[in-house]
């Protein structure tokens, strides 16, 4: 099952395979070419693979002396150009957010992949959604993929490159027990079908190239290291020419930009998918493995008379408003899906303020819904 | 081909290859017949106590929930894990046990198939191949894959030195298997 | 008359001067000395990252027309570690205070230097936490008065080199402001060697070192306290234990070659 043929990037075919391990190869399809990672349970199937598998490639594997170390490094090598991914589970997270924060403020690309576990052991959970969004000091926009299957991690982290080098921002997959490590068919597509997007260099010589010189909403270009650009990349509030600079209108241009560039493309960067919508009544609207249960139960109502539909959300961080609103002003009432004590049950309320009432199938017991008690609960707003 | 989803629960101890066993079938499933399949396990504490199960869902269709405590076939290797998991067997469902284990199951409606999977391992020289016994005797008794896909994954999957125990395990499990019939 | 430039200049980022360091500070030394050494090695700044994490020495880099990195504490190792793996021709020097590379950076330092990370780091050593007002850090001398240890300090120090070169560092040497000669040598041996190449220079903090420990704020009183307890190689072999740990001893303790990281699995894939 651990095939990996040397050399090659992308394993074309369809597999029986581990959801760790579609995260690493979903990297390696996108272009990876750094991995850095602290040993922790549900991750270490991705650092093994990317261990056993970037030196095939001509990438490096780093064992950080600890998370800080990890993303770090991995935000190093992508100033110096590499396509630099790190994989943690929640605890670990926690202490990655301070790097997380240097990668949104100098804007580095790189991709973060969190297996969120219940405290201290391997138990199904989703109560990471909010350190996702802002676990991190300072103001940046978060960008957070949900996927939902084994298939999904290899599709979804492919994306998380892409978005990261479009929009010079870390981007987060939202992994979780269930479905890191469960075994599940997938279907890797040849090489020339899969979408890569690459980071833009400057086209500028170095006396005319100022380094954060973009659009008000824009993303500036890159450029490489060690080429006599003189770039600086302060974490300090910093002008277009990268210069530490505490001016009020510095610093209140930088923060507009660097969180309106994620806010202005949302419609590219939020991404949502629906089922049996075009008649519903009833919205379950849920994000990673609890589309699963959801959609088993919407399948279970619609059998029995009820019009109940789905809205995923592939994408969680932003919030994809125009979609949930969508829905909300179609039905009677929205059913928010999570796993955990209900947190971004509140963002769905906030959206759905004043349009219909949202209620909560919320819960942490270390194990994803049953369809059947979704099911029950459907039938109790129903009626 | 249709065909409804087969829940299956593969238990035993550490070490008997019982999440090897899932994945063998799995895999088989998806990159052979083109199925779809889900394979889980248990962890952390839960996981502990020298107990071990596995959980595979194979279907013709996209599978969604991949959690199912109603189990079309339970494949039980020890006392221990078949008294624990006995309970997820639907109505109807098939319990598949070494003949060394002991059960009261003769009065549910349930299709008890006592398997001299171990007795059978050991014949052939090391009771590890137990797995592949029951292995053996799941591919025939339900056709849900075919001699040659399992033949060929446990081939793939399998360390070299133990390749030659593990067939043999597997054609034997298959023998035992003549005229045992599962509808799934 | 015209007034003549420092030729140092042209290393400076354009509009970058004046610095911020306080009146007396040992880190402008420095990066003069940084700056001879390499007018004297003619090396380009163009091919070079310079990484500062936070506080007083982590500015050095800010003034230098280089790619810089700046701004996390603790972090620059870190943030070289992932550069060089990927990109091994580029020449990384990182500036580091005693807080920054000895406390909360303490784990990464020891980890560059074990596994002999092809960077050079010019560790300022200014004895104590400099920017954030004058606190204790884990290089402070035993017994002394600083904003946290206000009837003195009980914890003992690091002696920074031992630590480095007991976890593996193959270049560390050692001198202080008052040795500008010998520090810039120093530097260029750290500059000229394939491997972790550690420059730990001791330096005056007359703002808050020098007014809470030793009760004056004037530079000269500091440096002068330094050079009295500098002592060379030779000289503290004569020492005892004790005679030694209250002196700075000055020289280049470690220069050895050993394979350079390139990673944390060996790479010569199907060889």
């Amino acid at each position: 099952m651990l095939e990996s043929r040397s050399g090659q990037r992308v394993l074309t075919g369809v597999h029986f395979m581990l959801g760790n391990y579609a995260v690493a190869e979903g990297a390696l399809a996108a272009g990876c070419n750094f991995f850095a990672g602290c040993p922790i349970t549900p991750a270490n199937e991705i650092s093994e693979r990317m261990a056993k598998r970037l030196p095939e490639v001509g990438g490096h594997f780093l064992q950080g002396e600890d998370e800080l170390g990890s993303i770090y490094a991995v935000v190093g090598a992508s100033l110096a150009g590499a396509k630099a991914m790190t994989a943690t589970a929640s605890a670990g997270f926690n202490y990655m957010q301070e790097g997380l924060g240097y990668a949104y403020a100098i804007e580095a690309p790189c991709v973060i992949v969190d297996v969120q576990r219940c405290r201290g052991e391997n138990f199904a959970t989703q109560s990471d959604v909010m350190q996702m969004r802002w676990g991190a000091s300072g103001d940046y926009e978060a960008i957070v993929l949900a996927p939902a299957s084994v298939q999904e991690l290899f599709d979804y982290t492919i994306r998380a490159f892409n978005l990261a080098e479009r929009f010079r921002n870390p981007v987060i997959v939202m992994s979780e027990t269930t479905i890191a490590l469960m075994r599940e068919r997938l279907e890797i597509p040849p090489a020339e079908q899969i979408e890569v997007w690459n980071r833009k260099y400057t086209e500028l010589p170095p006396a005319d190239y100022l380094p954060f010189k973009a659009p008000e909403y824009g993303v500036p270009d890159f450029a490489p290291l060690g080429k006599g650009y003189h770039t600086i990349y302060s974490l300090n509030p910093h002008d277009e020419r990268g210069r530490i600079d505490w001016d009020p209108d510095v610093f209140e241009r930088l923060y507009k930009r660097i969180t309106g560039k994620i806010r202005e493309n949302r419609d590219l960067i939020c991404h949502t998918e629906s089922y049996h919508l075009d008649d519903a009544e009833l919205a379950l609207i849920a994000y990673g493995s609890e589309v699963r249960p959801a959609l088993d139960a919407a399948e279970m109502a619609r059998d029995s008379g009820m019009k109940v539909g789905v809205l995923k959300l592939a994408t969680v961080w932003p919030v994809p408003e125009r979609q949930i609103l969508e829905v909300a002003k179609q039905c009677r009432a929205v059913i928010a899906v999570e796993m955990n004590i209900g947190k971004y049950a509140g963002e769905i309320e906030r959206v759905c303020a004043g349009v219909c009432p949202v209620h909560k199938a919320t819960r942490n017991r270390g194990l994803i819904h049953a369809p059947e008690e979704l099911y029950q609960f459907i039938q109790g707003v129903w009626a | 081909m249709s065909m409804r989803p087969v829940n299956i629960r593969f238990c035993g101890f550490g070490g008997q290859g019982i999440v090897l066993s899932a994945i063998i079938m799995g895999t088989a499933a998806v990159t052979r017949r083109n199925l779809y399949a889900v394979q889980t396990q248990s962890y952390g504490s839960e996981a502990r106590g020298g107990q071990c199960q596995a959980e595979l869902i194979i279907s013709s269709q996209p599978i969604n929930s991949p959690i199912s405590e109603r189990k079309d076939i339970i494949v039980a290797l020890s006392q221990m894990a078949l008294d624990r998991y006995l309970p997820s067997l639907r109505e109807g469902g098939t319990l598949i046990y070494d003949t060394k284990l002991e059960t009261n199951l003769h009065a549910t409606s349930a299709a008890t198939i006592p398997v001299p999977a171990t007795e059978t391992a050991i014949s052939l020289g090391n009771q590890i191949a137990a797995n592949m016994v029951v292995l053996g005797f799941l591919q025939e008794s339900t056709q849900l894959i075919t001699r040659e896909d399992l033949v060929q994954v446990v081939r793939e999957t399998v360390p070299a030195k133990f390749l030659e125990l593990n067939l043999k395990a597997v054609e034997a499990g298959r023998q035992l298997a003549q005229g045992v019939k599962l509808e799934v | 008359m015209t007034a003549s430039v420092n030729p140092a200049r042209r290393h400076i980022r354009p509009g970058g001067l004046p610095h911020f360091f306080c009146p007396g500070c040992g880190s402008g030394q420095v990066l003069n000395f940084f700056l001879k050494a390499v007018d004297e090695l003619n090396l380009s700044l163009d091919n070079m990252v310079t990484i500062g994490g936070v506080g007083c020495t982590a500015r050095i880099p800010v003034y230098l027309n280089a790619d810089t990195l700046h701004g996390v504490h603790g972090r620059t190792l870190a943030w070289a570690t992932g550069m060089k793996l990927h990109n091994p021709e580029l020449k990384v020097v990182v500036f580091a205070g005693d807080g920054d590379a000895a406390s909360i950076g303490g784990n990464h330092f020891i980890h560059a230097a074990r596994r002999n990370l092809d960077v050079t780091m010019i560790l300022v050593n200014n004895l104590n936490f400099a920017m954030t007002g004058g606190q204790v850090a884990p290089t402070t001398p035993l017994q002394s008065t600083t904003t946290t240890t206000p009837y003195g300090s009980s914890e003992p120090p690091f002696d920074i080199c031992r630590l480095a070169a007991a976890a593996g560092a193959t270049y560390v040497s050692r001198w202080t402001t008052n040795r500008a000669h010998q520090a810039v040598r120093a530097i260029k041996a750290a500059l000229s060697h394939r491997g972790f190449s550690l420059v730990e220079i001791i330096s005056q903090c007359p703002t808050h070192f020098g007014r809470y420990a030793l009760g004056s704020g004037k530079a000269a009183d500091l440096l002068n306290w330094i050079e009295e307890r500098s002592v060379t190689l030779a000289q503290a072999e004569k020492l005892s234990d004790g005679e030694r740990a209250e002196r700075f001893v000055l020289g280049e303790f470690i220069k050895m070659e050993r394979p350079v990281f390139a990673g944390s699995t060996i790479y010569e894939v199907g060889r």
